[in-house]
Order: structure tokens, then C-alpha cells, then sequence
């Protein structure tokens, strides 16, 4: 009886067993050593959330979110320590001035037919990180800024790793159940509808161009969230933090975590960021091994499970669905095809012309 | 309500040098089944796509509800009147309602090929189609306040009247995939529904079907107009639409060549030569 | 400004825009045949480049040899590419094949960088150091060098499409790979010749700007987002408006950095190119709507 009730609810008891386990991470007689990553985590799974479902619903790839992470640190750094506002009352304008920046790119970018996001934001990036770079006046150059002040409620300040790693948490669990919502709701229809038949969601009444600006307008204010408290914990900010390896990572949490999935998005960010604090600075003596993987890790998982890995695990029939029946096919073929195209690509040479003129 | 649910007036539609609609009139009564019918490439789905939004008129207008489907941009007032004709102009000053806001107004549509959500089970997709009729947004939403799950109720109660309107209650939950051809397309039918139209058009239902389901299409296309819902259908099935159509209006090559009752049209000349070779032994019973 | 000085910045914006104009050509060609958009074209050109300098200087063959083998070698990365990582990704969505690109782009730049370190190199021009008079500005050799094979690349790749049965294939898959494929057209087959060739194009672009402007592991994402902006210009189906487009570009970044328009210094210098970037995307968002409004 209980184990029936067990598996109908066993979201909500995946749910309540990850956040009691989160809850215990930062104890000492837990897992208290990997308070500081888990922080890095929870900031980066705001981040991912919003990729997940932008790349989920839009069909679209942001190569440049990190430009709005940053964008969210450099405003908080800015506002709270050189003018020395409320940081609170920074993050909220960050994320609106974030927000804005993002409709304002994104209006004419999705009413393109075309893909066009992703090299857009690439771009974005890159310039983002150049001004970050260059405006030495207001973010203090390639050396950053420093003296950020702590997040503080009253008298309580987050001066602690310890505090700060349940204030992220409890922002990016936030984030998590209300982007759930909006996906089980009229609005997460929508999307899907998007997301499943875009000629038909449109002749239901939902306007397709207005409903992908907004998820992208979503992600950047989440990742100016996440950065505002990056650069509360770190209290420091500079522009290596938000160059176009971050971006990448970034997909490669969102691709792990699974495109359109919600909860795939702490398992994306927070394998993303074992594999490159622990695994790979093991590695040290093979130079950029990080970006090898991660170039590999966005090839395969797009061939074999191109809904993302989590999803796949989670619906169970991963290692059915890695189409493992296919792969001797596929081999079959390519053996048999390469060979014949590569024999098809020479024939067309003009200099093949000669070789057929001495065969009788 | 006087006068017809939809009118064009001067409606063409050319793609480069091809003109699919070439200057045709017609005016669909409310209430009543209306039929187009034709030969193929006679310009039915081109019609179709400009009533529904997703075609722009070469030039022409549709009006439906007694309001054209054209409104001028913001821009439109900066321009003098004097101008207005002027070649630069002339075609940017009117925008046509896009194909969403045409579905807000009370058009509605089914494709050809049914164009399911796949990724939606039945019943999430007839509640899609009540996104129209509902309001709360993204915050509501986020926030699940009551009235966002007030909504929520109503929308699935709703979906659920329109699912067994077209029979298909228990289907509820199985993806929408997985249902048989016929299912399918009452499946977009009641989608279509849903969204609460005034007129609803229906591209070629019946394609696909065997006899007995189109019975039952006939069946529930006279049960939507006795709801009140006024329909346009095209349709290549003659026994079909000539057992239905109240009214049906005749295209060829672009052009409306004759338009009618059901008997009417079989007797006109013009008809039976653009069908000569297709069809023609329905004339004869 | 004097005129010799305007001449100077012009000549330099044709050099570059010749690079990026290439590039933009591999874009153009793989989009309009496969509408793939693939990020790993400005890695196409980080080889061309990085590996003339690696066979000729260090491994010391003769520079023409080098310059060949540089190219087939690019030529063949995206070959393989093709075959590995995007033709085995059957009835993939359009995003599952971006990001597969973009994971090729990185990979390729991963080992780039772990085979032949970070640090930047610089081959020997083609024919020498030294300066060139014309116009009154002075020029390298390797800028007419430059010049003159995108124009070559230019001239024979339209030859090449129009009058040759593969390029007539290659333009027909372009235009309805489904009708391509009911004539007969193998569109597999043509999908590779497309990346066969982008790949080819880019090599030869970095083997020629590489004694130039120098080659690293990493150049090809800023080349590669120029490219792009130049066969933006284009809409991805049109090669003699990539070749306009990139030359454009070129022109304009020189000029801004050279008349010193507003904050415009070098560093800014790349941000032309994305500003240039979302003003064409604007254009055309503007132009297409006014389309549809017609259409």
C-alpha cells in the first residue's frame, strides 16, 4: 500500500529527499568541504534553469548567457559598492535593467525565421566581456572590483559561507518552483504548444514571436539573479568569470540537465562542475583537456540523447535509448558508405578524368 | 446578427507570378455550412490560409463581423493623406491582423494534416486551445495564485465538455499520438473548438477517413453548427459536401466561377467543364 | 585624415574583409545546402593557419607543400566532421545540430590547443616581408596575396556552381533538397562535397592571413562570428553578397578605428562587427516583416 502511494508520489519524495539532503550539505559532520562548490552550484543551476527552457521551447541555442550572469554581478558590484545602494534594491535593478537589455536584443531576433540566437548572443557575449575588459572606470578593467558588501536583512548579514550557501539554495529552489509552475500552467502550455507544433499554437491563439521573447527575457533575469549572488558571496567580480568558455559551460550544464527540463538542471550544473573542479584538474599535465570534454560531451549527448541526459536517465530506458540497436547500423553504413562517397567526391575531380582515360 | 459572418472583397493573392487568388468575392452567412470546393490548385487552401492569417493578402480585404482584418500602425497617422497613395507607401500602411489575434477575434482553423501537439497528451491539447478564452500570465502562474488555479479548473472543465463532444472522453490521457487517424483529426477538431470561435474553418476533414467516420464527421459538423458556430469547409469528398453544405461556393484556377445550394451547383455548366474528367458522374444522379 | 592615410585604412579593411568574406563562403555554402549552420567554420581557419606554420616552419617542409597539406587537412576535418558527428545524428532538430557544431567547434579547439599550445605563431608570408607601394598607401605583399586568392576562391567557386554538374547539384539541393533528391542527387553525398568545401575555403583563408596576422589556438571564434555577420548580409543563400558583405565589414572596422569614431579604439574594434550583426538582423526582422505583410 505505502510502496503504491510511494510510486505515484515519487516526484514529490525525489523533491523532499534532495532538498533535506541539500539542507545537510553544509554541516561539517555531512558534506561541510563541499559547501563552497555547492554555492557554485546552486548559482549555476539559476543559470541553467532558464537555458534549459529557453533551448527546450524556443528551439534556439544562447551562446552569451554568461553576458547576463555578468551583467547582474557588474550592476550589483556597481550599484551596492561604488554608490553604495541597498544590495537588495541593486539586484532588483539589475535584474530589470538585465531583463530590458534582453527584450530589447531579442524582439528582432526571434521574429526571424532563422537561428539566428545563437550567434547573436555569441556576439553579445563577446562584446559583453569586451566592455566588461575596457570600461576600466566603471568595473575596474581586467582586475575586476573588489569590496563588494554582504547580502543583509536587517542585522543579519550573510557573512558566512555557511549562510550564503542557503541563501543561493533558497533563491535556486525559488527559481525551480516557480519555473515548474509556469510550466504546468497556461503559460507552460504554451510553450509546449510551441515547443510541439509552432503553425498550429499560432492558430490557437498564442503569439509565438511574444511568448519566445519572453522565456528569453526569463533566463536573462535569472542569470542576473545568479550573478548578483555571485558577487555578494565572492564579493569580488572580474571579467574571467564571464568569458565565452563560461557561456559554454553553461550549455553543457543545460544539454547534461536536458533541454525543457526543470529539475535536470541542479544534476547538469552540478556535474558540469565536479567534472571540471575534480576530474579534470586531476588531468592537469593535458592541456585543455576541459574544453575537449566538453566539446565531446555536447557532440555525443546531442547524437545519442539529443533530450538531454538527465531526461534520459530519468524516464529510465537510458541505455535503450541510446539507440544501441542503431549503432551496428550506423557502423554497417558508414563502412559502407564512406568508402563509396569518398569514391563518388574523387570520380568528380577533374583529375579523375585522366585516371578513366587510361582504363580501357 | 445581419448581414454575413465573413466577406472578401477583392481578394488576391499572388506569389511572384503565380496569382493563387485572383480578385474573389464571397460572403459567408452566419449559421449556415458553407463548402468550397474545386479542382485541385483551384486556390481553396490559399484562401483558407488568408482568412486564417497565415497568408498576407496581395491586396483585398476580409471583414469579418462587419471589422476589416486590416488596422494601420502607429506610423500611419505621420503620414499625410496626400501621400498615402504613393507607391512607397502604399503597401505599408495597412497591417493585417496576424493569425493569433484572428483566433482571439472567433476564427478558427484545422490544417490539413492535423498537426497535433505530439508532445501533449489529448486532453493538454484541447486545453491549449482554450489559451485564447483564458487570461492569467506568467506571474498568476509562477506564483499559482487562485486565481491562476481558478482558471486552470475552468479550462479543464471545458476541454473535457469539447473531448466528449467529439467522443473521445476516454482518450484523455493517452498521448495524442497514439490515437488512430480519425481520432486525430476529431482530436484537432475539438482543439479547434475549444478556442471558442464564431466561424470555424475546416481544411479538408474528411481526408483519410473511411465511410462510417464520415458519417459521424457529417454528424458533428451539423451538431457545431447548431451550436451556433458558423462553418466553411473545404473538401474534396463530393458525397460529403453534398450531403452537408448548405451553401457552396466554387472555385477554379483562383477565381470563383458559381456559387449555390447543393443543387444548384451540380446542374451548372461552368462547374461540370472545370471538373470534366473528375467527379462528373455526381452530377448525373 | 589625408587621402593617403584614408587609402591606407581602406586597403587594410579590403585585407581583412577578404579574410572574413571567405569565411562567410563556408557559412553560405554548408547553410544553403544543408541549412546547418556551422559554428566550426572559423576552426576551419584556425588550422589552415596553425598547421602551414606547423609544417613548414617546424617540421620543415617546402612552404607550397605545407600550404597544401594545410588545406587538404582542413579539408578533411570537415569531412570528417560531417561524417561523425552530423550525419550520424539522424532526423536531428535544427538545435541538436547547432549545438552538435558547436561542440565539434570546441573539440577541434581543444585539441588545437593541447597539440600546438597556446601561444601564437607566425609563418613566413608568401613572398617576403616588406612594403608595397599603391595608391599611395603601402601595402605587404601578403595583402595582394591575400586580395588575390579570395578573389580567385570567388571566380572559381561561382565557375564552379554554375557550370559544373556537382555545383549544379549542390545548387539544386540548396534550393529543395527534397525534389534534389527525387532527381537522383545523392544529398548525402552533397552534404559532404558542402562541407568539403567550407572547409577547404576556410583553410585557405588562415593560410593566407595567418603570415599576416598571426594564428592561435583560439582565433577562430572571433573570425568565426565576422564570417558570419558576412554571410548575414547575404541571408546565407547568396555567395556573391557573403563576399560584399564580408568585404564591407573589413571596410568599415578599419575606417571606424582608423577616423577614431567615438570610443571606437582597437579594443573596440570587434564590436563593430556585432553591432553590424544586430543592425542587419534588424533590417532584415524589418524587412521580412514588411514581406509577410506583403506576402
Amino acid at each position: 500500500m505505502i510502496l503504491a502511494w510511494a510510486k505515484k508520489k515519487w516526484s514529490w519524495l525525489a523533491v523532499a529527499a534532495l532538498i533535506i539532503f541539500l539542507a545537510l550539505v553544509p554541516f561539517k559532520w555531512f558534506l561541510g568541504q563541499y559547501t563552497s562548490i555547492m554555492i557554485f552550484v546552486g548559482i549555476s543551476t539559476m543559470i541553467t534553469v532558464g537555458l534549459c527552457m529557453l533551448m527546450g521551447y524556443t528551439g534556439q541555442v544562447s551562446l552569451g548567457q554568461a553576458a547576463f550572469y555578468g551583467l547582474g554581478a557588474y550592476f550589483s558590484a556597481v550599484l551596492s559598492k561604488t554608490h553604495g545602494l541597498n544590495p537588495w534594491l541593486a539586484m532588483v535593478i539589475a535584474a530589470i535593467a538585465t531583463g530590458t537589455f534582453a527584450y530589447i536584443i531579442g524582439y528582432p531576433i526571434f521574429r526571424l525565421r532563422g537561428n539566428y540566437l545563437a550567434m547573436a548572443t555569441l556576439g553579445i557575449g563577446l562584446i559583453m566581456w569586451t566592455l566588461f575588459n575596457q570600461m576600466v572606470q566603471f568595473t575596474g578593467g581586467p582586475d575586476g572590483m573588489s569590496g563588494i558588501p554582504y547580502l543583509s536583512i536587517g542585522g543579519f548579514s550573510f557573512d558566512t559561507s555557511f549562510k550564503r550557501y542557503f541563501l543561493v539554495w533558497f533563491f535556486c529552489l525559488a527559481i525551480l518552483f516557480l519555473s515548474q509552475n509556469i510550466v504546468r500552467s497556461r503559460t507552460g502550455r504554451a510553450l509546449r504548444a510551441i515547443h510541439g507544433n509552432e503553425a498550429a499554437a499560432e492558430s490557437l491563439g498564442i503569439n509565438v514571436t511574444q511568448f519566445k521573447v519572453k522565456i528569453f527575457v526569463l533566463s536573462a533575469v535569472y542569470a542576473s539573479l545568479a550573478g548578483s549572488l555571485f558577487a555578494h558571496h565572492l564579493r569580488h567580480v572580474s571579467p574571467q568569470s564571464f568569458d565565452f568558455l563560461a557561456s559554454v559551460k553553461l550549455v553543457v550544464m543545460a544539454v547534461i540537465g536536458g533541454l525543457a527540463s526543470i529539475w535536470g538542471a541542479i544534476f547538469g550544473a552540478g556535474t558540469t562542475r565536479f567534472l571540471s573542479d575534480e576530474v579534470l584538474l586531476g588531468f592537469n599535465k593535458f592541456p585543455q583537456l576541459d574544453i575537449i570534454i566538453y566539446g565531446l560531451i555536447l557532440m555525443l549527448v546531442m547524437i545519442l540523447m539529443p533530450e538531454g541526459l538527465f531526461v534520459a536517465i530519468k524516464s529510465g530506458t537510458m541505455w535503450l535509448k541510446i539507440n544501441w540497436r542503431d549503432l551496428p547500423a550506423i557502423m554497417k553504413r558508414m563502412k559502407k558508405d564512406f568508402p563509396e562517397q569518398v569514391k563518388y567526391f574523387l570520380s568528380r575531380l577533374p583529375l579523375a578524368r585522366l585516371w578513366r582515360k587510361t582504363e580501357p | 446578427m445581419s448581414g454575413p459572418i465573413l466577406e472578401t472583397k477583392n481578394l488576391i493573392k499572388a506569389f511572384g507570378g503565380l496569382v493563387a487568388v485572383d480578385n474573389v468575392d464571397i460572403a459567408i452567412e452566419t449559421g449556415r455550412i458553407t463548402a468550397i470546393i474545386g479542382p485541385n490548385g483551384a486556390g481553396k487552401t490559399s484562401l483558407f490560409n488568408l482568412i486564417a492569417g497565415v497568408y498576407r493578402p496581395t491586396s483585398g480585404d476580409i471583414i469579418f463581423n462587419g471589422n476589416s482584418l486590416r488596422y494601420a500602425p502607429w506610423y500611419a497617422k505621420a503620414v499625410p493623406p496626400q501621400m498615402k497613395q504613393h507607391k512607397l507607401f502604399k503597401n505599408r500602411l495597412h497591417h493585417h491582423a496576424p493569425a493569433h489575434k484572428r483566433t482571439a477575434l472567433g476564427i478558427a482553423r484545422t490544417f490539413q494534416h492535423v498537426n497535433l501537439f505530439g508532445n501533449m497528451t489529448v486532453l493538454e491539447n484541447i486545453m491549449t486551445g482554450q489559451h485564447p478564452r483564458s487570461k492569467y500570465g506568467f506571474f498568476a502562474a509562477a506564483l499559482r495564485l487562485p486565481k491562476a488555479r481558478h482558471e486552470e479548473e475552468m479550462i479543464n472543465l471545458n476541454a473535457m465538455k469539447y473531448l466528449n463532444m467529439v467522443g473521445l472522453g476516454k482518450h484523455a490521457d493517452q498521448k495524442s499520438l497514439s490515437l488512430p487517424l480519425g481520432q486525430q483529426k476529431l482530436l484537432a477538431i475539438a482543439r479547434a473548438l475549444a478556442t471558442e470561435p464564431k466561424l470555424i474553418l475546416l481544411d479538408e476533414p474528411g481526408a483519410g477517413l473511411n465511410a462510417l467516420e464520415k458519417r459521424e464527421l457529417s454528424e458533428l459538423i451539423r451538431r457545431i453548427r447548431d451550436m451556433g458556430i458558423t462553418v466553411v469547409l473545404v473538401e474534396h469528398d463530393m458525397p460529403l459536401v453534398m450531403g452537408i453544405a448548405e451553401w457552396i461556393i466554387v472555385l477554379d484556377s483562383g477565381m470563383k466561377i458559381a456559387e449555390g445550394t447543393a443543387a444548384q451547383v451540380q446542374k451548372d455548366k461552368k462547374v461540370i467543364a472545370a471538373y470534366l474528367g473528375e467527379e462528373t458522374d455526381d452530377a448525373e444522379d | 585624415m589625408s587621402a593617403d592615410q584614408f587609402v591606407q585604412y581602406l586597403m587594410s579593411g579590403l585585407t581583412q574583409g577578404s579574410i572574413y568574406a571567405l569565411i562567410g563562403l563556408g557559412f553560405t555554402i554548408i547553410y544553403s545546402v544543408t541549412q546547418i549552420i556551422n559554428f566550426a567554420q572559423g576552426e576551419f581557419v584556425m588550422l589552415g593557419g596553425m598547421l602551414s606554420y606547423v609544417l613548414a616552419v617546424e617540421a620543415g617542409l617546402p612552404v607550397p607543400l605545407a600550404l597544401i597539406i594545410a588545406i587538404l587537412i582542413a579539408a578533411g576535418v570537415g569531412a570528417l566532421m560531417y561524417i561523425l558527428a552530423i550525419r550520424t545524428a539522424r532526423r536531428a532538430s535544427v538545435i541538436s545540430l547547432i549545438i552538435i557544431t558547436i561542440g565539434a567547434a570546441i573539440f577541434i579547439r581543444g585539441i588545437a590547443g593541447n597539440q600546438f599550445g597556446v601561444n601564437a605563431v607566425s609563418p613566413t608570408p608568401f613572398t617576403g616581408r616588406g612594403s608595397i607601394s599603391f595608391l599611395g598607401a603601402y601595402i605587404e605583399p601578403q595583402a595582394l596575396w591575400i586580395i588575390g586568392i579570395t578573389f580567385l576562391v570567388t571566380i572559381l567557386l561561382y565557375l564552379f556552381l554554375s557550370h559544373t554538374m556537382v555545383g549544379k547539384a549542390l545548387r539544386a539541393c540548396a534550393v529543395n533538397p527534397e525534389a534534389a533528391s527525387l532527381v537522383g542527387i545523392n544529398t548525402k553525398a552533397m552534404a559532404l562535397i558542402a562541407f568539403i568545401i567550407a572547409a577547404a575555403i576556410g583553410g585557405i583563408g588562415g593560410v593566407v592571413i595567418a603570415p599576416m596576422a598571426m594564428a592561435s589556438y583560439g582565433m577562430g571564434v572571433m573570425l568565426g562570428l565576422k564570417g558570419f555577420v558576412a554571410a548575414a548580409v547575404g541571408g546565407f543563400m547568396s555567395p556573391i553578397a557573403t563576399v560584399i558583405g564580408g568585404i564591407m565589414l573589413g571596410i568599415i572596422e578599419s575606417l571606424a578605428v582608423g577616423f577614431n569614431w567615438g570610443p571606437f579604439t582597437s579594443a573596440y574594434k570587434d564590436v563593430i562587427a556585432l553591432v553590424v550583426l544586430l543592425l542587419i538582423l534588424l533590417i532584415r526582422s524589418g524587412k521580412l516583416a514588411a514581406a509577410e505583410r506583403a506576402a
